[in-house]
C-alpha cells in the first residue's frame, strides 16, 4: 500500500470521521497536545540551558537530567498520541502540508541530537557533572536542542495558518 | 462606551489594521506566546512539585524557587506583551469571549499564588518552617499547577468559542 493510500485510509476511518464531525473533540485533543508540548519544551529547556551553563535547581547536570527526563518522556508520549489523533482526522491534508513536514523533520533531528548527546558527552558526564561550563559537545547539544524544539513549536503553530482543509 | 463598541473601535484603528495586514506578525507573536507559556509551565512544574514535596526534595525550596522565579517573571511579561498584540489585532476574538475572561481570571489567580507563596522565599532571612501559612504551601502548589493547566486549555479554546 502506498503512503498516499494509507493516509486516505486513515482519513476514511471511523475514528477520523468522529474527530471531524464532533465539534468539541478536535479542540480538546488540541488543548491536550498544546499542554504536552509546553511540558516537553519547558522541561527540555531547563536541561538545555544547564548544558549551556545556566544554573538550574541543582548543581549537578546528571541529577537534573534524571529529575526531569521522566516528565519530558511522559509529556512527549501524550504529544505523540494526541498529535497522531489530530493527524488522522485530516491525514491527507496534513501529509501534504509543508509546515507539517518540516515539523516532523525538526522532531527527528531533535531526537537524533539527543541520541548523539547520550552516546557521547553524557557517557563522560562524571567528568563534567558539576562543571559550571560543560564541554563543547554538551554545549552544542544544548544549543541544537533549543533551536530544534523552537522550530518544532513555530512550524506547529504555522500549520494552523496554512493547512488546507477540503 | 460598551465593551463591544470599544472592540469595534479598536479593530478599525490603523495599528490593529496594520498588525492584521502584515501576515507574518500574528503567527510569529503566537509562536513566541506559546514558547513563553512553555517556560512558565516548566518553571511552575519544578517549583510547585518541589513545594509539594515531590521533586528534588534534597534541595531547599528557596534554592529551587530562586532559580526559576526570575524566568517565570520574564516569561509572564513576554506573555502579557504578545497577548496585548493579539488582542489589539483581533479584539472581536477576545473581548466578548467568556473563555478569554476566564483565562485572565485564572492567570491573575496563578500570579497571586506565585507572588504570595514563592516571593517570600527569595529573602535569605525568611524561614518557611516558621511561617504561619506553611501548612497551605502544599495544597497551594497543587492548585497552582492545576490553574496553569486550565490557563492553557482556555487559551486554546479561545479560538473555538
Amino acid at each position: 500500500m502506498s503512503l498516499e493510500a494509507l493516509f486516505q485510509k486513515l482519513y476514511d476511518s471511523p475514528l477520523a470521521a468522529a474527530i471531524r464531525e464532533n465539534t468539541s473533540y478536535f479542540p480538546w485533543i488540541e488543548s491536550l497536545h498544546v499542554l504536552a508540548i509546553t511540558l516537553v519544551f519547558g522541561t527540555i529547556c531547563i536541561v538545555d540551558l544547564r548544558l549551556l551553563g545556566y544554573r538550574a535547581h541543582r548543581r549537578g547536570a546528571r541529577r537534573l537530567i534524571v529529575d526531569l527526563l521522566p516528565f519530558t518522556w511522559a509529556a512527549f508520549a501524550v504529544a505523540i498520541v494526541t498529535g497522531a489523533l489530530l493527524f488522522t482526522s485530516n491525514a491527507v491534508a496534513y501529509a501534504h502540508n509543508a509546515q507539517f513536514q518540516w515539523k516532523m523533520i525538526a522532531i527527528l533531528a531533535a531526537g537524533l541530537n539527543m541520541a548523539v548527546f547520550h552516546l557521547t558527552a553524557y557517557r563522560r558526564i562524571g567528568d563534567w557533572d558539576d562543571a559550571h561550563r560543560p564541554p563543547l559537545a554538551a554545549r552544542l547539544s544544548g544549543a541544537f536542542s533549543l533551536l530544534l524544539w523552537i522550530a518544532v513549536i513555530v512550524f506547529g503553530r504555522l500549520i494552523g495558518f496554512t493547512l488546507s482543509v477540503f | 462606551m460598551s465593551i463591544e463598541s470599544f472592540g469595534n473601535w479598536l479593530y478599525e484603528t490603523p495599528l490593529s489594521t496594520s498588525i492584521r495586514e502584515v501576515t507574518w506578525i500574528i503567527p510569529s507573536v503566537q509562536s513566541v506566546h506559546l514558547l513563553s507559556i512553555a517556560i512558565v509551565v516548566g518553571s511552575a512544574l519544578v517549583s510547585d512539585l518541589r513545594l509539594a514535596g515531590v521533586l528534588a526534595t534534597d534541595e531547599s525550596p528557596a534554592t529551587v524557587v530562586r532559580r526559576y522565579l526570575p524566568w517565570m517573571w520574564i516569561a509572564l511579561i513576554v506573555l502579557l506583551l504578545t497577548g496585548i498584540v493579539m488582542l489589539i489585532a483581533e479584539p472581536g476574538r477576545t473581548l466578548g469571549n467568556t473563555v478569554f475572561w476566564a483565562k485572565m481570571a485564572l492567570v491573575l489567580f496563578a500570579f497571586a499564588l506565585t507572588l504570595f507563596f514563592r516571593k517570600p522565599l527569595l529573602d535569605p532571612a525568611f524561614a518557611l518552617e516558621h511561617a504561619s501559612w506553611r501548612g497551605a504551601v502544599k495544597p497551594a502548589a497543587w492548585i497552582s499547577l492545576v490553574v496553569w493547566v486550565a490557563v492553557i486549555f482556555c487559551g486554546r479554546w479561545i479560538a473555538y468559542t
